[in-house]
């Protein structure tokens, strides 16, 4: 295992929207950590950018980050660029460790050739799938592991936000990849992460405003076991925050979860619940909600260590895979 | 700036945009007829007659249309306002509508300029001629404190204004130092204490250390509450920088752990709490609102008589 000598780890963080802005603050708090570039296309954002962070150099290109000695970078740009920057990234030599922003690409091709690159050049790899930090789902994960609800036979989830409830925002959905990319990938992950493999049933998409959009969906999912049913929209009113929630039968029980809450009932005894309160939430610093840091902190340590990543490259292609899947199964009204 | 001659107990604003930090399903199932101005205006009105001294509310539509309720209906209610600002929420969530931050700067001067603050757009020129973010710190402080001040009326007084929880932290984590003197000496210039609301209470006060900049100017809006709920890294470490800060002003926020913990267990572990100059807590219930203050004036032990403040800080 190749671990890192020297101190502290030099990361750059490429587009500096607002989880590129989230991603930097909590790398630049965390120990052995150093914030050594930032890059950014917006030429307006870049100005800001240089009264805003102290000694850290602002670029325009990722090119530019190849002569800085790099040891891991993150990229929080648009879904659409991810699958040109991470190759530049490994193609100039910048830097092997990579953590991208959820989703890994725009489409399975690309996702796929990204993790060929991944396993050509090594390196720690991992995807912005942060709700496998939140301590609800990692419960959920560890009830599961255990059988405490016995042989999983089906479940619901869905992933609702009231982004577009009162209207389409001038396609802005459209620039954030659809509804499924965007918010119904964190549930495709879990899924993945809770049940492992599944294969696409039927499939629709709905499209709200402008007929291009992709505002809701919902599909089934199966295995030889386990049947499930997925609903994403990002039109629901009152979802104040967005909100990601499972329902799962199993052969001893239910056990449901979602951003604030785990609930076990076993046959013939009263629900368990517990909420965040409970589940030891703290972190040394938190921003945006505290499994950003974990998330960020697991990076780190990762990439220092040579280590891989639960939600590697590898991993994240398969939520690629599904959202693919999904979207053809949708088109020929399968 | 100046000190603080008693706890002061705030009303404020979660429950009036539909927030519940226990669950989202919380905040769903207990109604939303709390987002009518007049109904929060009402539960403000309610708390303040019960004990409450003042009005603690992120600076939206939503909140200013309250303020102007209780003004036209008010008659001489006199509130201290604690305004926290940007409502981040919004603001994001326009930034998720427009196409990311250059679609929400746009929107923000064309907002600016709307607002025909002249200070504000004379700050909003400055800083985008040099791309300074001093003037623009400043020009969005002069924007805020004018559209709180038109919409509050002549009897309340503006004494704090807080910067959001999300901007604190994150001016924090960069170490943005500049920031946080130029909202002090802006806000304190116009009379007015500055305040951070953060969730690292323990992370801002020692890098204020580092930074020789003094606690005792500021007022601080940080969770307290016996479960150590959103209190970063724990609730030791934040009840140790409570401790050792004699002289600063901290306002205890999520006392009630967002509903997990009941209100007396709640204010009992509060009222062991040193040096803590007031609490804030929401209310969504006009019973709520009319028993709340007075279990928090007797769990306490105090008769509010609110922050003290230079003369003139009258909104």
């Amino acid at each position: 295992m190749a671990v890192l000598s020297r101190k502290d780890l030099r990361v750059a963080v490429i587009g500096l929207g607002k989880m590129g802005l989230l991603h930097s603050c909590i790398l630049n708090v965390l120990p052995n950590v150093k914030l050594a570039a930032v890059c950014e296309k917006s030429g307006m954002i870049r100005r800001f950018l240089r009264g805003l962070f102290k000694n850290v150099p602002v670029y325009d290109e990722v090119e530019r980050l190849s002569r800085l000695d790099l040891d891991a970078a993150c990229v929080t740009t648009p879904i659409p660029s991810h699958f040109a920057i991470v190759k530049l990234l490994y193609s100039e030599g910048v830097t092997r460790n990579i953590f991208v922003e959820k989703t890994l690409a725009s489409n399975y091709r690309q996702a796929k050739e990204l993790c060929m690159l991944a396993r050509r050049f090594g390196g720690t790899n991992m995807v912005g799938y942060t709700r496998r930090f939140a301590v609800t789902f990692s419960k959920a994960k560890a009830l599961l592991d255990e059988d405490a609800i016995g042989e999983v036979t089906s479940f619901r989830t869905y992933a609702y936000s009231a982004d577009f409830a009162d209207g389409g925002g001038d396609g802005a959905g459209s620039t954030r990849g659809g509804v499924l990319m965007d918010l119904g990938c964190h549930a495709v992950d879990l899924a993945l992460w809770f049940f492992g493999d599944l294969d696409v049933g039927t499939a629709k998409i709905n499209s709200l405003f402008d007929g291009s959009s992709e505002d809701s969906v919902h599909f089934r999912v199966k295995t030889r076991d386990l049947q499930g049913e997925f609903d994403v929209s990002w039109c629901k009113p009152n979802y104040r925050m967005p909100e990601v929630g499972f329902a799962i039968n199993g052969s001893k029980g239910t056990l449901e979860a979602n951003d604030d809450l785990v609930q076990l009932k076993l046959r013939n005894d009263g629900p368990v619940r517990w909420y965040r309160h409970d589940l030891n939430d703290n972190v040394d610093f938190s921003l945006g909600g505290p499994e950003y840091f974990r998330e960020d902190q697991r990076f780190v340590n990762l990439s220092m260590n040579d280590g891989e990543a639960d939600v590697n490259f590898e991993c994240a292609a398969k939520t690629d895979e599904i959202i693919a899947k999904v979207t053809s199964r949708a088109e020929k009204n399968e | 700036m100046s000190d603080v001659k008693e706890k002061v107990l705030l009303v404020g604003d979660n429950p009036f945009h539909g927030i519940s930090h226990l669950s989202q399903e919380r905040s769903r199932s207990r109604g939303f007829d709390l987002t009518l101005a007049e109904q929060a205006a009402n539960l403000v009105m309610i708390s303040h007659r019960n004990g409450a001294d003042g009005f603690m509310f992120s600076v939206s539509d939503l909140t200013l249309s309250i303020l102007r309720k209780i003004s036209e209906y008010g008659g001489n209610v006199s509130l201290d306002l604690y305004p926290i600002v940007p409502y981040m929420y919004e603001y994001v969530r326009m930034a998720n509508r427009l196409g990311g931050i250059p679609g929400l700067a746009k929107k923000f001067a064309r907002e600016l300029i709307m607002s025909g603050n002249l200070k504000s757009v004379a700050y909003g020129l400055d800083a985008a001629a040099r791309a300074d973010p001093t003037s623009l710190t400043k020009a969005y402080l002069a924007y805020e404190i004018s559209r709180t001040k038109s919409s509050a009326g002549k009897q309340a007084s503006l004494r704090s204004m807080l910067i959001h929880q999300a901007i604190t932290d994150m001016a924090l984590a960069l170490d943005m130092d500049w920031f946080f003197e130029v909202c002090i000496d802006f806000l304190s210039n116009q009379r007015i204490i500055p305040g951070f609301n953060t969730g690292n209470l323990v992370y801002l006060a020692n890098k204020f250390k580092a930074w020789g900049l003094g606690l005792e100017r500021i007022l601080i809006a940080a969770p307290f509450n016996k479960t150590g709920f959103q209190m970063n890294p724990s609730r030791t470490e934040c009840e140790k920088i409570l401790s050792s800060s004699k002289s600063s002003m901290v306002i205890a926020v999520s006392i009630f752990a967002a509903g997990y913990l009941n209100p007396s267990e709640a204010i009992d572990y509060i009222a062991t709490l040193p040096h803590l100059k007031g609490v804030a807590v929401g209310v969504s219930k006009e019973k709520q609102a009319r028993e709340t203050f007075k279990l928090l004036q007797g769990g306490l032990g105090l008769e509010p008589s609110g922050l003290c403040c230079p003369a003139g800080t009258r909104a």
